[in-house]
């Protein structure tokens, strides 16, 4: 049964094709190698397999399903927590948390002898949003109405009771004056609520009526307009929240991370080692995802912790063992010779405990006897039960140990099989060494 | 590399004389008459840059995130520590709870940072995080109504000792009166400190501490190899700024207020990433050397030579060239430009960087023993 499934799989770099409509497909334990000149799109394949590139078109299936992260309810939960907080937050700035602070902390806490009340402090930032008028202390035990965003000053009482009387007056006032009607009664001027009856003030000319109503007006406005404002901030932001982590995590829905942890592994043309860290924490680096424990647990090193670390620098040493680097597990990645490098990195990859171990090019840079070792050590992984798919330039490890081989030249796929029948198509030996008429 | 015998290990020995330093009178006696500086409550200061710095040291030296504004989030702690605690608000929470909760605020607003900046690489996130510290800076400016503007919140009141630690405590000489003496704010910034270093170490050694090195020397390898680059930079965020976070909240306790906004800018964030850089990128020794050393320079060295001089009677004029701390920038400069061109890995750099900087160094001589 097949285990990878290509599927006219494309990629396209702006207007180049590098991989053209490619249908693979490799099976349970084979060596698959792809081969073909030098910008066949090679490497190209393995990056689209493993997440580092999108394909532009077809598919790429492992063991029959497509390799996706999944969407999970824990996503669901992170956007809509993610949207709320921002959301509060977006609100909260627009509706000015420094005058909200103002008024549900400070207005309620007078000092340290004081009383405090989270319940009153609650009311009054209920209050601040509806806009009410509140009582500040002012300097000589007096009390100043104020509007809720402390931008006007409306009164003083110099007891509290009075400033309330005061306050509640000048509510009234704030509640009607939208309404209110400038009505001439006996040569003054009332401000007359909406329902025609109640007279709000009096005064002695219509310019003062007429500037009061319009002063009331406005106080009245002001925290309708803010709480629209912060409305609207807070559902933008609950929208930009909860969509921009649904963007990151659709985004990274075929990440290399994802791949790799589905069970394929790689190892890089270039070698990509984490050249600064010893070997052994290269191969321990790559088991991260099968050690298991938390950052408390890590930060204490629980007696748990330590044992499992050393279970995994066991098993990490027996794969050093395996490719044949178990003497030099202190070394830095970096201070090893190339060929040693190379081992390193299939160790590194078997670490990750794949299905399919993708090799990029692994005897580039060997001597022969390497090479030799080297198609046993792909043998060896073979027989692990692994499958692995080899890009190769060396002839002799190609054609000596794989079951098929796909030749590929500028992207296209122009000859697939076994290695003898490759060795004979034609189509093959025109890519390699050029047509007859060129001659 | 050659085998190296097991040695002691030095660190007990540094502990050791940290620990008794407070409780002997002299040396702080025999300062006392050359300037008004207390070594021992500079010292405090220095244990707590100490712990900023090894925060900043997760992001840059571990993950190498080259975070520009480590300082915010040293205010975001003193600052928190001083909402929850100071007798103008009615919260009073008390040491502990605002310890845990600047440790964690911190760290949130760490994520806040980090996340944006996760698909950004190099000097993007420099540029990224020196923006985050100025706004933290200019934010906590102008919430006058909640951090008093530029006045900073004070007084911050100092922890409560529990009962049973005071008898001890006099048996030593020790008042329990942290106003008048330091030598309480000592032991609490140097056993924070040394509990930082154990978690800090441990961290280095376990899988995190491997997968922030892996993302700090090929993050498409480590992506790669199924490490979440995202959430392994989001821990270096948020444990890094944490950590600031706690220094942020030792400062502002033993400081008495949180400061202003302005201690919390841009040339706070330079002098703790200068500390790392010449301690040794990655390396948490490196990075206590390089905070003892300049922190130490510019808190104790100078006011000290400066007394000296004032002492000896050779300034007399007032003549500005000769007061040391006005040439102490310019020691400072000189001493990175010496250590970026000869020593570039630091001073103490961990084994890895060292590997691999001395490696080059060597390999212009004739090999001394065949691998």
């Amino acid at each position: 049964m097949s285990l990878l499934d290509l599927d006219k799989v494309t990629v396209r770099f702006g207007g180049l094709t590098a991989v053209d409509q490619l249908d693979c497909s490799v099976d349970e334990r084979q060596i698959f190698s792809v081969i073909g000149p030098n910008g066949a799109g090679k490497t190209t394949v393995f990056n689209a397999i493993t997440g580092i590139y999108h394909p532009s078109g077809g598919s790429i299936a492992f063991d029959g399903r497509p390799l996706r992260r999944p969407l999970t309810w824990r996503l669901i939960a992170l956007a809509a927590v993610v949207g709320v907080c921002t959301g509060v937050a977006a609100g909260l700035l627009a509706i000015d948390v420094n005058a909200l602070w103002r008024a549900t902390i400070k207005r309620n806490y007078l000092g340290p002898d004081a009383p405090f009340s989270y319940r009153a402090a609650w009311r009054d930032a209920a209050g601040y949003v509806r806009g009410d008028l509140a009582l500040a202390p002012v300097r000589g035990g007096r009390w100043a109405v104020r509007t809720a965003d402390d931008r006007r000053t409306l009164g003083y009482g110099d007891a509290r009771q009075e400033a309330e009387q005061l306050r509640d007056r000048q509510q009234q006032l704030v509640d009607a004056a939208a309404g209110a009607q400038v009505v001439a009664q006996d040569d003054r001027w009332q401000l007359v609520a909406d329902d025609g009856q109640r007279v709000l003030e009096t005064f002695d000319n219509e310019a003062d009526a007429q500037a009061t109503r319009a002063q009331y007006t406005a106080i009245a406005a002001a925290p309708v307009a803010r709480r629209r404002d912060a409305l609207i901030a807070a559902l933008l932001g609950l929208v930009i929240g909860s969509a921009g982590t649904w963007a990151v995590w659709h985004r990274a829905r075929r990440s290399p991370e994802v791949i790799s942890r589905a069970g394929i592994a790689r190892t890089f043309q270039n070698i990509r080692l984490f050249q600064d860290m010893t070997v052994l924490d290269n191969v321990l680096t790559a088991m991260d995802r099968h050690l298991s424990g938390s950052v408390v647990q890590m930060a204490l090193r629980t007696p748990a912790m330590r044992r499992r670390e050393a279970e995994a620098r066991a098993h990490a040493g027996k794969l050093l063992e395996f490719v044949g680097l178990a003497h030099r597990e202190t070394a830095l990645a970096k201070n090893l010779p190339y060929g040693d490098q190379r081992r390193l990195e299939i160790a590194r990859a078997l670490a990750t405990e794949p299905k399919l171990i993708l090799l990029d090019e692994p005897a580039a840079g060997m001597n022969p006897t390497e090479s030799s070792q080297l198609n046993g050590l792909i043998e060896r992984i073979r027989q692990r039960g692994l499958t692995v798919m080899l890009i190769e330039h060396h002839m002799k490890v190609v054609m000596g140990i794989s079951d098929r081989i796909a030749v590929l030249d500028y992207g296209v796929k122009i000859a697939e099989g076994t290695p003898d029948e490759v060795r004979a198509n034609p189509a093959v030996i025109e890519a390699y060494l050029g047509s007859e008429e060129v001659h | 590399m050659t085998p190296t015998a097991k040695r002691m290990p030095v660190w007990p020995l540094y502990l050791g004389v940290l620990v008794v330093y407070p409780l002997l009178v002299y040396p702080e006696r025999a300062l006392a008459g050359l300037t008004e500086i207390s070594v021992g409550r500079q010292l405090t200061y220095i244990f707590i840059y100490a712990i900023l710095a090894l925060g900043l040291n997760v992001v840059v030296g571990y993950t190498g995130l080259l975070h520009l504004g480590i300082a915010a989030f040293f205010g975001i702690g003193a600052y928190i520590t001083g909402i929850l605690t100071v007798s103008a608000y009615p919260f009073q929470t008390g040491f502990l709870v605002a310890l845990v909760a600047s440790t964690i605020g911190a760290a949130v607003f760490g994520m806040l940072l980090g996340a944006p900046t996760l698909r950004l690489r190099g000097d993007y996130v420099a540029i990224v995080t020196l923006g985050f510290g100025e706004v933290t800076r200019f934010t906590l400016r102008n919430l006058e109504e909640i951090t008093a503007g530029t006045r900073g919140l004070n007084p911050v009141p100092p922890p409560q000792l529990p009962g049973f630690v005071e008898t001890p405590l006099s048996w030593l000489g020790i008042g329990a009166d942290w106003s008048l003496d330091y030598r309480l704010f000592y032991y609490l910034a140097l056993g924070v400190l040394v509990a930082v270093i154990w978690l800090l170490a441990n961290v280095e050694r376990s899988r995190l501490g491997r997968a922030w090195v892996a993302i700090r020397e090929d993050e498409l390898a480590a992506t790669c190899m199924g490490i979440n680059a995202a959430r392994v930079k989001l821990s270096a965020f948020a444990i890094g700024c944490g950590l600031a976070g706690l220094a942020g909240c030792l400062y502002a306790t033993t400081l008495t207020s949180t400061a202003g906004p302005d201690a919390f800018d841009f040339n706070r964030s330079m002098i703790m990433l200068c500390c790392v850089i010449l301690g040794g990128l990655g390396s948490i020794r490196g990075t206590l050397l390089g905070v003892f050393l300049l922190v130490g320079f510019d808190n104790v060295v100078a006011p000290v030579l400066d007394g000296l001089i004032q002492a000896a009677q050779i300034n007399t004029s007032g003549n500005r060239f000769l007061t040391f701390s006005n040439w102490k920038l310019m020691i400072f400069g000189l001493a990175l430009v010496l250590m970026v061109r000869f020593r570039p890995e630091g001073l103490l750099p961990s084994a890895q960087i060292e590997a691999e900087l001395g490696h080059e160094r060597k390999s212009h001589r004739p090999a001394e023993a065949p691998a």
